[in-house]
């Protein structure tokens, strides 16, 4: 057994030998980018090796699946195992910075003119407590994908969605005019931030029944059961199926929605419409934002600064958007005559002027169960909308308490 | 209990069943030859008393050290406080500032340097060290200082936004070569402006404690014991007596040097500090009057003696004394956790000393030796057990009596100690059911003992069906003849090789209300759709059958492999005695899979009772939490609401019930026992 | 029901129950197929058309893509280098199945035949083991793993934890089937002057065969379908494992079902390969001849 063992060591140690032959200059960046957004990333950083090839500096990505992206980088960074630089949507951000060691403060970095070049929604949402953290890559933002066959004209309101939507809806076979996840708080947003509502005020104070959010919800569920035309126990997964089989005419969704819209479908991108009952205000959706970050313990911050300065420069921006199908946060590539021509690009472009940024707060993780606990029994019908926020409230309220305590 | 023993005729010694090294095992009859009582009491109080005075000894000077540093750390704070107060009275930037600094410099220590930051403009505002050039814009590798300034920023806002204090607003580091560096926020008109930044000379290292005093703990129980045993001879009982009484006088005597040394630091420690208040408060007064600084509001001196929280701590009284009331209770305070530290210690020591007293060590060493071939079998297991599993297991327990969370997960887990607060809060709460907005009782879903009971149906139902189903098929397809049974087999065990994380999500869409085909199907006989999601027992159902799909085909596995086991010759034997199909199923098929099959049980049920892929993918805990088992809950105390102690605490309470089932399993079955 | 030989009972009331268990088990597999040989990347939703007639409603639940195509297939195999990362898995669960197969084989001896103080502790402690739930065990691993052990981004980290966490069946497995050898054969072994060692090797392990083909197929599944260790461990994206491949399709908010679907039937054809390899071990246990009475 001894024998066993001491072959094991030497397994071991014939593993660690390349690390230590590492180059001084080399920046390593994690991401959880897939297909063509992958390819365009890596031509981006492929662009910028080129670059620097001169000054020995390379950066090497890694793609980590999503799921265990998070995970992945609470393990790795504070033990300084980590990347240099990684990217990440806002929603881990507060969290990554409470618990210390993880991601880099930047505002001492950051000029004018860095700071100008982005869209401010999205700016907003790198900063935490006062103090930026990132640079914003590409947003993801709701808008309405409608099935061209079945609606010629986009609504534009509320009122003519429903209008539209009933005469497309025939749930006996499982036909909707209209249909989004409203079970679910991301998608519901658009709806509460356009009442003017919020889940959380000053920074982290839980406002989960606030008067406008049941105001949001009071309208979701006049669609849901007085006009009839949702189609119940949504997911993601329901919503995908019925557009592809041309069984749901008018969807809410984002960018990622597109590439899973079955090939024979022809479909079309608009606005979220405005809402009547709110007085003609925009429906304002949640952005997510993919920062760019860089590690706390990374011990090449200027250069990794730097690459972080390149991916989200015009040129960068351009490949991401046109080969990657993202939405760059860089406003000025948006000027580009063949971004500017992109219907689909142009759309998300006109959505994020009414968006808000996802709250990047650590207590917002905790939000989400007492939250998808009251949609799905106000959706179900056994609960009033206020009464089911005001125990989600309480709830939530309770749970923030809990973390704060001494 | 025939356990064979081919190789090892001596273990037949041992009583069966002994276990394994415990603490304090009933005292074997002393072997012809054996060593006498005294001789080994004499070495049990010697090597119980070397490790009692060197852990004191180590502990004492362990908090010399710490006292010393924790007085070095609040007269720096002092003086960083004070600073700070100038620099604000100052108006955070301008001459003025850099004046201050200037005088400041003069009554400070001599090797003390600070450096005064302003954020508006990235500005270093004033440095006493000339060299530096101040004021000017400050460099890139300054970085830190300012990111340093911003992180006091947020926490002042923090602290003051939620109203509970939380984060340091004082930062305080020791710096490789001895000194510390201090950083305190400058605060004008409420809002933080720029910072202050001390280094202190370095600090000296405290005194190691007197070796005089610990050479005599060690001795005192020696010669007490000697003395004793000379009059004792070779009474055990006594004897046992005698070397515990002797132990605990070098204890008792240790602890009062301990005690009086400590004491005497403190109060030699708070002297120094109110000494150093009142200097600085003086100097403070002298140059608000010399630099025209506004005088109002009136300087504090005491507040400077805080903590890290800027609170003040207290020992001092307004004019700067130190309070003799509060100072009196601190030191109570102090010698109680010394005398605590060293009570854990020697009883520590009394355990070592009974085990070599009372010849167990001995023993220990004996059976190793005797029973090496079958500890060597089952050692490399164990070990990469020990390594890879109980490490996490310790670390998992110790979490849970702490209030670690995401907030403070760069604190020491010691600073947030809560004892068994949060083993209280889960258990004790019996909050079954509360009263909705209009009035109804409903059942709360988060309550503990509602998830205990799911998770107990849950582990039952899917056991049951797992190995029912399992056993049923494997029987079946061990039918001799049956034409097509590696066919059978092959698909049988589908359900194990696909990724469950697809396959559950299927089952989950097939109970969809108005898409799934568990409808369709029901409509196909004239049945009305079921809203599976909407009640508890619905829901459950659903998660049962795809649990049970998942797992039947790994007791059909097992089965098939245990009915190998028994010989065919038994059947012939039974149905030459006429026995019929059943009674041959209950006498010969079941007992022969028992050794197999009981095992599998029991850890199925292990696994079941922490299956959380299928609860997360399937009903999420749908309708409103009603249907989470114990797992799911502390995954969400874990990942959504950042509550790491409390998560461990519901994880240790999961192992506990596990560890209480397995061992009463155990007693039933005899599953460890050979058969 | 019964194995006996030579008892005449009629097979077909035996062939329906199969098929009825067999329809059940592969029906939601079949989902899987079909969604994986659409071409689309949504999950299968039934839907009727209006008025449906008794076939409508039968063809609404039947598994059949409206279109076939493979293309999710060739995707998944050239998007990526996916033939990699299930090679990388391969090599991971093997090595693991061999690891724990042979530590449970030895501890599972020891605990079956030799008496020694702390034997029922041990057989606790590897029970134990099990017990403690997952939930917060990534961090502590990760410390032990990659801080002390330095084996971040090598595959022999995955085995080492992979075989721990297969042992504690394996070893209680064995033991309780070693338990069902008989001693007798051992002690003629004895007599006739066979060291302990070949005892083991030549006598015991033979005749437990069926034990240690259940006890190698189930170390093999715990390395073949884990994800979140195998994720957060490799740092370079050729020592992934097929798993950690699978989830880039249903990561975030794009969830790409088809490929998934795809990736699945391809991941899991190891593992009926090597059930298949496994089966004749299953099914042939004592046999007439070996055992004295």
């Amino acid at each position: 057994m001894l024998r066993s063992i001491a072959k094991l060591l030497c397994l071991t140690t014939l593993f660690a030998l390349p690390a230590l032959g590492a180059e001084a200059k080399k920046l390593v960046v994690w991401h959880a980018y897939r297909a063509e957004e992958k390819a365009a990333f890596e031509k981006v950083v492929a662009a910028f090796n080129q670059q620097n090839a001169a000054k020995g500096l390379q950066v090497e990505s890694l793609a980590v699946p999503y799921d265990a992206f998070a995970d992945k980088i609470s393990a790795a960074v504070p033990r300084g195992k980590g990347p240099d630089v990684f990217i990440y949507a806002q929603d881990r951000l507060g969290g990554w910075i409470e618990a210390g060691n993880t991601v880099e403060p930047i505002d001492f970095f950051l000029d004018d003119a860095t700071k100008s070049r982005f869209l401010p929604t999205t700016m907003e949402a790198m900063v935490y407590r006062g103090t930026t953290y990132g640079l914003p890559l590409n947003y993801k933002v709701l808008a309405m994908i409608f099935n061209k066959k079945l609606v010629a004209k986009p609504p534009k309101t509320t009122g003519e969605l429903v209008k539209v939507a009933k005469g497309l809806t025939d749930p006996a076979t499982g036909r909707f005019g209209f249909a989004y996840n409203y079970g679910d708080f991301y998608y519901h947003s658009a709806l509460l931030n356009g009442f003017g509502g919020r889940v959380f005020e000053n920074g982290s104070t839980p406002v989960l029944n606030a008067p406008e959010n049941v105001k949001s919800i009071e309208l979701l569920m006049k669609w849901a059961r007085k006009d009839n035309v949702l189609p119940k126990e949504p997911s993601v997964a329901v919503i995908t199926s019925l557009f592809s089989a041309g069984k749901a005419a008018i969807v809410f969704s984002g960018p990622w929605f597109l590439g899973e819209i079955a090939k024979d479908i022809d479909w079309g991108l608009a606005p979220l419409p405005t809402i009547d009952e709110a007085g003609g205000k925009p429906m304002r959706p949640w952005i997510t934002v993919e920062g760019v970050y860089v590690a706390a313990p990374s011990k090449n911050k200027d250069a990794a600064f730097e690459f972080a300065r390149y991916l989200t420069d015009v040129p960068a921006a351009k490949v991401l958007a046109l080969e990657g199908r993202q939405s760059p946060a860089n406003k000025k590539v948006y000027e580009d005559p063949k971004v500017a021509a992109d219907p689909v690009l142009k759309v998300f472009r006109q959505q994020v002027e009414v968006a808000v940024p996802m709250p990047n707060v650590p207590e917002m993780s905790m939000m989400w169960s007492p939250a998808t606990n009251a949609m799905n029994a106000i959706t179900k019908g056994s609960t009033s909308p206020k009464a089911a926020l005001d125990k989600a409230q309480e709830a939530l309220a309770k749970d923030v308490a809990s973390l704060r305590k001494k | 209990m025939t356990a064979p023993a081919l190789q090892q005729p001596s273990s037949q010694q041992t009583p069966p069943g002994a276990e394994a090294p415990r603490a304090l095992p009933p005292p074997p009859p002393a072997p012809p030859g054996a060593p006498s009582h005294r001789l080994r009491f004499a070495v049990g109080v010697l090597v119980a008393s070397l490790v009692v005075t060197g852990l004191s000894w180590m502990l004492l000077s362990r908090a010399r050290a710490g006292a010393a540093l924790a007085l070095e750390e609040r007269k720096a704070t002092v003086a960083t406080l004070a600073l700070a107060d100038l620099v604000v009275r100052a108006g955070g930037s301008g001459d003025g500032v850099r004046q201050a600094l200037a005088a400041w410099q003069q009554q400070a220590p001599a090797g003390a340097q600070a450096k005064v930051i302003a954020f508006d403009g990235l500005s270093l505002e004033a440095a006493t060290d000339a060299g530096l050039g101040a004021p000017r814009r400050l460099q890139r590798d300054e970085k830190p200082l300012y990111d340093q300034g911003q992180r006091l920023r947020a926490a002042v806002e923090t602290n003051r936004e939620e109203s509970v204090v939380r984060k340091e607003e004082v930062e305080i580091a020791a710096q490789p070569d001895g000194s510390l560096l201090l950083a305190a926020p400058v605060e004008l008109d409420g809002q933080v402006r720029g910072m202050v930044e001390v280094r202190t000379p370095r600090v000296v290292v405290a005194p190691s404690p007197s070796s005089g005093s610990a050479g005599l703990a060690l001795l005192l129980p020696l010669v007490a014991f000697f003395a004793l045993a000379l009059v004792l001879g070779e009474r055990r009982v006594g004897l046992a007596l005698a070397a515990t009484f002797a132990l605990a006088l070098g204890v008792g005597f240790y602890a009062w040097h301990s005690v009086s040394v400590v004491v005497e630091d403190r109060r030699a420690a708070s002297e120094e500090v109110a000494d150093s208040v009142r200097t600085q408060a003086e100097t403070a007064r002298e140059l608000i009057s010399r630099l025209g600084l506004p005088a109002d509001p009136p300087v504090v001196a005491s507040s400077w003696d805080a903590d890290a929280f800027r609170k003040p701590r207290g020992w001092l009284t307004a004019a700067g004394q130190v309070d003799a009331g509060v100072l009196a209770g601190r030191l109570a305070q102090a010698s109680g956790d010394v005398v605590r530290a060293l009570v854990a210690v020697a009883l520590l020591a009394l355990l070592l000393l009974q085990a070599i007293g009372l010849g167990s060590v001995g023993a220990l060493g004996r059976t190793l030796v005797t029973h090496r071939r079958a500890y060597a079998y089952v050692a490399p297991a164990l070990v990469g057990m020990l390594v890879l599993v109980f490490f996490p297991f310790f670390y998992g327990i110790t979490l849970s009596f702490t209030d670690s969370n995401l907030l403070n997960t760069s604190r020491p887990l010691t600073e947030l100690w809560v004892g068994l607060k949060n083993y209280v809060d889960i258990l004790s709460d019996f909050d079954l059911s509360r009263t909705s907005a209009d009035g109804a009782r409903v059942a709360n879903y988060t309550n503990f003992y509602w998830t205990l009971g799911v998770t107990v149906v849950w582990t039952v139902t899917n056991v049951v069906i797992g190995v029912s189903v399992g056993l049923l098929l494997a029987l079946v397809l061990n039918t001799r003849g049956l034409a097509l049974r590696p066919v059978y087999r092959v698909l049988l065990i589908l359900p194990w090789a696909m990724p469950n994380y697809i396959t559950s999500l299927i089952w989950r869409g097939m109970f969809h209300q108005q898409f799934g085909v568990v409808n369709h199907v029901l409509a196909l006989f004239g049945g009305e759709p079921v809203s599976w999601f909407e009640t508890p027992f619905t829901s459950f159902l659903t998660a049962l059958t795809t649990n049970g799909w998942l797992s039947f085909p790994f007791m059909m596995v097992v089965s098939l492999g245990a009915l190998q086991s028994i010989p065919v010759e038994l059947y012939e034997a039974a149905r030459v005695d006429g026995a019929s199909r059943w009674q041959q199923f209950r006498a010969i098929t079941l007992p022969s899979l028992k050794p197999a099959l009981v095992p599998a049980v029991i850890l199925s049920v292990v696994w079941t009772f922490n299956q959380f892929n299928v609860i997360y993918l399937v009903t999420a805990g749908e309708p409103g939490g009603s249907t989470e088992i114990l797992i799911t809950q502390s995954y969400k105390f874990a990942f959504e609401k950042y509550r790491y102690g409390y998560a461990a605490a519901y994880s240790t309470v999961i192992f506990g019930i596990l560890l209480v089932y397995g061992v009463f399993q155990n007693r039933v079955t005899k599953a460890t026992e050979a058969v | 029901m019964s194995a006996a030989p030579g008892e005449r009972i009629p097979h077909w009331p035996l062939h329906v129950l199969l098929v009825v268990a067999v329809v059940l088990t592969i029906y939601p597999i079949l989902w899987v197929v079909t969604i994986a040989f659409s071409g689309n990347q949504s999950l299968a939703i039934s839907t009727l058309p209006e008025d449906p007639t008794f076939w409508d409603r039968l063809r609404a639940i039947t598994p059949w893509p409206q279109t076939f195509s493979v293309s999710n297939f060739t995707s998944v195999m050239t998007e990526q280098p996916f033939g990699r990362w299930i090679l990388n898995s391969a090599i991971v669960s093997l090595a693991t199945t061999v690891v724990g197969v042979f530590l449970a084989c030895t501890a599972g001896y020891a605990f079956s035949r030799f008496n020694f103080p702390g034997r029922r502790t041990g057989m606790m402690a590897f029970l134990v083991s099990q017990m403690f739930p997952g939930t917060l065990m990534l961090i502590p691993l990760y410390i032990i793993l990659v801080q002390w052990l330095g084996l971040g981004s090598s595959h022999i980290g995955l085995v080492l934890v992979y075989a721990t966490t297969a042992i504690p069946f394996c070893v209680w497995m064995l033991k309780g089937y070693f338990d069902t050898i008989p001693k007798d054969l051992e002690e003629a072994a004895l007599l006739d002057g066979a060291s302990s060692g070949q005892i083991f090797w030549r006598i015991i392990l033979p005749l437990a065969r069926p034990a240690v083909a259940v006890t190698a197929l189930f170390s093999f599944m715990t390395g073949w379908n884990e994800f979140i260790l195998a994720a957060t461990f490799m740092d370079q994206e050729l020592m992934y494992t097929a798993p950690v491949g699978l989830r880039f399709f249903v990561g975030g908010y794009s969830q790409q079902w088809g490929y998934f679907a795809a990736g699945s039937i391809i991941v899991s054809i190891p593992v009926v390969a090597l059930f298949l390899f496994l089966q004749k071990y299953l099914v042939s246990g004592l046999t007439a001849g070996s055992v004295k009475g």
